[in-house]
């Protein structure tokens, strides 16, 4: 497992908003979240990148027990994140985003040849490569925050809500990237309302209610699963 | 392809003076430079008509002018590069003032230019001692808890003994001179001296009576201590400007922008607004220094009232939160304008008030935004003529 989170609770004050969940996401594959509004996914994936404080549990990460870690080192071994919503730096261009993305980096050539290969995922962003990021679009923004994530060169990217807001066939578009990105190589760890799509890309996938993880397969299982289609899927329409 | 066209026009219009100042070939910027410079320097002593104050001495109002342009840089740091409103500032202020005065006379004597590294010192120290606890919370928590710190600052040297309390401390010395004699008023001599100009009119005539020394800081002039804050000015500008283009720089870009997408980056979000804060306490300091030291010599708390706090917020904005030329201009005005409405005598303060109102009518972004915030603008723009464009390919949500 690259990526292992065992028995996590957090808390926002007296709320819990994630109870003991445990799940693993292996390297090389797609894996996601699934879930309603407030189930906990969005507060999953921060505190996986550190900026929620853990009440109990681990995090390990390839190994070590990143639970106390900060986001900065997160970062630095290899776990970045694309985060939901509009998630750019709205003042920044699209080059000074993506620079940003590669904050903890050093390595002037490395930087500059994964420069190179989101240009070749996001022929968009090449051509808006000095357009300030909040006159860009919806669609345009959240392959800037997905194509930001992998300037830290990650061993796992977390996607948080990649397809949220989105036109179906820009949705449609998103997914094909994600997938690109993961035949690249860099395993991903995908949260979704969508189901319906997060599903059908994702080789494991767990349903989280609440707070509590109620649900784990691969993603055929579950797309097959008949509480998952009530509840996810919008039953049999 | 129309498309592009126009926005590169648009992108032309756009150009700041800085801009355009960058593609000037380098013997003009040489030139320009050296020429600016000059005049800056020469400036209370060209006492040009019209700019020149008439009821006060305009070199004790260019010194003040440097000052506050000093604390607006500070402060526009803080505010307009890192994103934090300090209420307090003036807290800084006193602390670098208080510790030149108790270092200088009240308890030590050491001499000026060992008391100002030292107030430097203590006051960076004082923004970390501030920001450590504060710096965790967000927005409006930091304007409050920064709003008491300048109080606290204040009453305190107020009631304690060791600082002088309400009645100050006087006699603080000047800088050490070069050359200069050393009996009051202590700006004869010099290492060598400057006549001045003065205006019949529109028709200058050289005042070969009162000359400035330079290098001499005396209780007479100010001009001496003008040239010195405005070269300390300048060095903080080369600072500012290498610390701005620096990953510090645009560490603060992206915290002041969207924190938790900049701590996504593996930017140490508290750890850049804390060297944010602490710098900007530091030329707070240095400002303090030069004032407790300049020609009166003498502080006492009432030099340093919560207005003065929001004076200096005033600068920053004014001059356009984030741009390092605009906190200068806004520091400058804030400072010269009271001044040279003197002659509406008790209006003074009304007529400050105006243009400050005026002011935030025509120009809300400031006098001189920065990039950031000329291309929002620009952005808002675009955005307004595309509305009913074909770009509509996102569904809306609520």
């Amino acid at each position: 497992m690259l990526l292992e989170v065992e028995g996590l609770c957090v808390n926002y004050g007296h709320i819990e908003a994630i109870r003991d969940i445990t799940f693993g996401v292996e390297e090389g594959t797609v894996t996601t979240l699934i879930g309603a509004n407030g189930a906990g996914k969005t507060t999953t994936l921060k505190t996986l990148s550190g900026l929620r404080k853990v009440r109990a549990g681990k995090v390990i990460f390839d190994g070590t027990d990143i639970t106390d870690m900060s986001p900065e080192k997160r970062v630095k071994m290899g776990l970045s994140q694309s985060p939901e919503g509009r998630g750019v730096f709205p003042g920044m261009t699209v080059r000074e985003n993506l620079d940003m993305g590669g904050f903890v980096r050093r390595d002037k050539a490395g930087l500059a040849a994964d420069l190179d290969r989101v240009m070749a995922l996001f022929p968009r962003l090449n051509e808006r490569i000095s357009q300030v990021a909040g006159t860009m679009s919806g669609g345009e923004q959240q392959m800037l925050a997905i194509g930001r994530a992998l300037m830290a060169r990650p061993r796992v990217v977390l996607l948080d809500e990649p397809s949220m807001g989105l036109a179906p066939k820009l949705i449609q578009q998103i997914f094909a990237i994600i997938k690109e990105i993961n035949e690249q190589g860099t395993t991903v760890l995908l949260v979704e309302q969508n189901a319906a799509q997060a599903l059908k890309a994702a080789d494991q996938a767990h349903v989280l209610e609440t707070g509590e993880l109620v649900r784990s397969g691969t993603g055929a299982e579950l797309a097959g699963d008949d509480s998952v289609r009530a509840a996810y899927l919008g039953g049999d329409l | 392809m129309a498309k592009d066209s126009s926005e590169t026009k648009v992108k032309k219009d756009r150009r700041g003076f800085g801009e355009k100042y960058a593609a000037a070939p380098t013997p003009v910027k040489v030139v320009a430079v050296t020429l600016l410079l000059v005049l800056v320097y020469a400036l209370p002593l060209l006492r040009p008509p019209i700019l020149t104050t008439n009821s006060i001495d305009f070199g004790t109002v260019m010194f003040r002018v440097i000052a506050f342009a000093l604390v607006a840089l500070g402060l526009n740091i803080v505010i307009g590069y890192a994103g934090l409103l300090d209420l307090g500032y003036v807290g800084f202020y006193a602390i670098g003032a208080y510790t030149t005065a108790v270092l200088t006379v009240y308890h030590y004597s050491w001499p000026f230019f060992l008391a100002l590294p030292a107030a430097i010192v203590v006051t960076m120290i004082s923004g970390v001692l501030l920001g450590a606890p504060t710096l965790r919370v967000r927005g409006d928590y930091l304007a409050i808890v920064t709003l008491g710190f300048g109080e606290i600052i204040r009453i305190t040297v107020q009631n304690v003994e060791w600082v002088g309390a309400s009645a100050g401390i006087k006699d603080i010395p000047h800088p050490t001179g070069i050359g200069a004699k050393p009996n009051p008023p202590f700006d004869q001599g010099g290492l060598f001296q400057v006549p001045r100009l003065q205006w019949d009119g529109f028709v200058p005539i050289v005042d070969l009576e009162h000359k400035t020394s330079f290098l001499a800081f005396g209780s007479r002039d100010a001009v001496p201590y003008y040239w010195l804050i405005l070269t300390f000015l300048l060095l903080i500008l080369i600072g500012d400007r290498m610390i701005k283009a620096s990953r510090v720089g645009r560490a603060w870009e992206a915290t002041r922008e969207d924190e938790d997408a900049a701590e996504l980056m593996g930017v140490p979000t508290f750890k850049y607004k804390l060297m944010a804060f602490a710098l900007g306490a530091a030329i707070g300091g240095m400002s303090g220094s030069f004032y407790a030291s300049s020609q009166a010599g003498y502080i006492n708390p009432q030099s340093f009232p919560l207005l003065l706090s929001m004076l200096f917020v005033a600068t920053v904005v004014v001059g356009g939160s984030g741009n390092r030329w605009g906190a200068i201009a806004g520091g400058a005005l804030v400072a010269y304008l009271p001044e040279r409405f003197r002659d509406f005598a008790d209006y003074r303060l009304l007529a400050f008030g105006l243009a400050l109102t005026v002011l935030a009518v025509w120009r809300p972004e400031g006098l001189f935004p920065p990039r950031r915030t000329r291309r929002a603008k620009a952005a808002e723009a675009e955005i307004d003529a595309l509305e009913e464009g074909t770009e509509n390919e996102e569904v809306t949500h609520a």
